[in-house]
């Protein structure tokens, strides 16, 4: 609640839009199987990217660079929000978290030997924190 | 239809300039870190947009209406969307209204009374369709 207000503070309603409506038409064609996209519509699903995109930015920065400014907002930062976040699920293939080789090698043998604990994952964590 | 998949993406300046708006001053964004965002801003809008085609279609509507749209981001966990976006909606669509007003209001004045009479009360109509919405 709190937060939604503070995002009405921030923005005035306004009818103008930053991004392109023409490109967002063709993402929206992209996807529909019928073709009419009225212009009301448009705008609509134009605002509602815009909006989109601060709150990622938003999100991922306050959970993981909150309190000091000047802070650089990373893809890690954006991974993990995903990885957490349930309505973000859908994000999951387009915002993956990164791994290094030899976790990934770890990975592999874990699931050939069948048996991925959950302790064995920690420990293959811990030991990239090391390196 | 899509020609090149380039044209699924978002304007990389836009982008950049959104998110700036949405952090701290003095605060910066990896490379990496903008493209992940345009590109999950895409997929955003293409899911978006076929929850709401297959809510409508389940009305047994062919388009999509704002309603829709509206109705798919509470159902998507998107909810604190849903305040702006109406508010936008509604300036957006008085913006509408004024310009078709001016229209009719630059023909009553190149027409004779008998138009301007009608066309008065048509926009009265209008008024009336809208309230009850």
């Amino acid at each position: 609640m709190v937060d939604a207000s503070k995002l009405q503070q921030k923005r005035k309603p306004s009818a103008d839009t930053f991004l392109p409506l023409s490109r967002v038409r063709t993402i929206m064609k992209s996807s529909m199987d019928t073709g009419l996209i009225t212009n009301e519509v448009l705008f609509l699903m134009t605002k509602c990217t815009e909006l989109f995109v601060q709150h990622l930015a938003r999100e991922a920065y306050s959970e993981s660079c909150s309190k000091q400014s000047g802070e650089t907002l990373k893809y890690d930062h954006l991974s993990q929000l995903v990885n957490k976040s349930k309505n973000l699920e859908f994000l999951l293939q387009i915002v993956p978290e990164k791994i290094r080789v030899h976790e990934f090698q770890e990975m592999l043998r874990l699931n050939r030997t069948s048996n991925s604990d959950d302790d064995d994952e920690s420990a293959s964590e811990s030991d990239s924190e090391a390196d | 239809m899509v020609e090149r998949i380039e044209d699924l993406n978002l304007p990389n300046a836009v982008i950049a300039r959104l998110i700036k708006e949405a952090i701290p001053d003095g605060s910066n964004v990896s490379k990496e870190a903008r493209a992940a965002i345009a590109k999950a801003a895409s997929v955003f809008a293409i899911f978006v947009t076929s929850s709401s085609t297959a809510l409508a279609h389940k009305q047994n509507h062919k388009t999509i209406t704002a309603k829709d749209i509206l109705q798919t981001l509470n159902e998507l966990d998107f909810e604190s969307f849903v305040p702006s976006l109406t508010q936008d909606l509604e300036v957006y669509r008085k913006m509408i209204k004024d310009k078709k007003e001016s229209k009719a209001n630059n023909k009553k004045d190149a027409s004779t009374g008998d138009a301007a009479a009608s066309s008065s009360s048509v926009a009265a109509v209008d008024e009336n369709g809208d309230a009850n919405e």
